[in-house]
């Protein structure tokens, strides 16, 4: 049996933040927005939904006395991408 | 981007697409090698050329290193002001570039006190363990081969008596830093136009 594929990463934003942030220490929200080409709402959402389920740290800073939010994914983001990728890979070999 | 559901296909694409954009995004704009080449590349023409024309002031053409510090810090803090993300090897590198700059001045204040017999050697020995690296980290090749030319013209320089071991340090700065930069600039220009 297969197991279900992680909700709170099977969606097209939060995947997509998800996979920037395993490449990089950190990045800013307009980084991502810029990447995601997402609006500045859903992304704010989502960032939100990966934070409470622990995936992603989120912090405030100031940058030229302009507010700036930096994102970062935690270890258990990580090993819940893995898992993810693995799961998905099974499927994948199945259907072939 | 909408928050979509997603086949199993599409996951993956969007994992690989999202991956190979953060990859491809950073783009060193070359000012740095382009400084530092032509810093080592000026100082070891004079340094050469002094020994013949005898310029009272030809051992103070070192402290231009020291001056060239300064735009380098600027450069470096405009750089951190303007990235938006910050990655691990990125970080790595510049612990080296750091090594690196604190390794050159020990050193150099080391061979002012006990004079090094062929100290140019073991100065092109160390400029060459940043360049490689920063070469093989970004998978950059014209750093690489500057790399590998430090440590055969360390060779070469063992046995080259002063000032002619100054022309090996030229062509050094030159391959290592200079060329390099210069690519470096042209990527870095070419990429801004297409992002205009």
């Amino acid at each position: 049996m297969f197991k279900d594929l992680n909700p709170i990463l099977h969606s097209q934003l939060r995947l997509a933040v998800v996979s920037i942030l395993i490449g990089v220490k950190e990045a800013e929200f307009t980084y991502l927005r810029e990447k995601t080409n997402s609006t500045a709402g859903n992304l704010s959402v989502q960032i939100n939904k990966l934070k409470e389920a622990g995936y992603i740290d989120v912090s405030k800073q100031f940058k030229d006395n302009y507010p700036l939010t930096i994102c970062k994914i935690t270890p258990q983001g990580v090993q819940a991408f893995e898992e993810y990728v693995k799961d998905l890979q099974s499927y994948l070999y199945i259907k072939k | 981007m909408e928050d979509n559901p997603l086949t199993e296909q599409e996951s993956l694409e969007l994992i690989t697409r999202m991956i190979n954009k953060t990859k491809h995004d950073y783009l060193d704009t070359g000012v740095s090698a382009l400084l530092w080449g032509s810093v080592i590349s000026i100082s070891s023409l004079l340094s050469f050329a002094s020994y013949y024309q005898n310029w009272g002031w030809g051992e103070w053409v070192w402290w231009l290193t020291y001056l060239a510090v300064i735009p380098q810090i600027i450069i470096s803090w405009r750089d951190k002001k303007k990235r938006k993300y910050r990655t691990y090897s990125e970080d790595a590198m510049g612990g080296i570039w750091i090594s690196f700059g604190i390794s050159m001045f020990l050193l150099s204040y080391y061979n002012s006190l006990f004079h090094i017999p062929h100290a140019g050697a073991v100065f092109l020995v160390i400029y060459g363990v940043p360049t490689f690296a920063t070469g093989f980290t970004r998978s950059f090749r014209p750093m690489i081969i500057g790399g590998i030319a430090c440590w055969i013209l360390a060779i070469l320089s063992m046995r080259t008596p002063f000032p002619y071991s100054m022309l090996y340090n030229f062509i050094a700065a030159q391959l290592a830093w200079f060329i390099p930069g210069l690519i470096l600039r042209r990527r870095y220009l070419k990429a801004k136009k297409q992002h205009v």
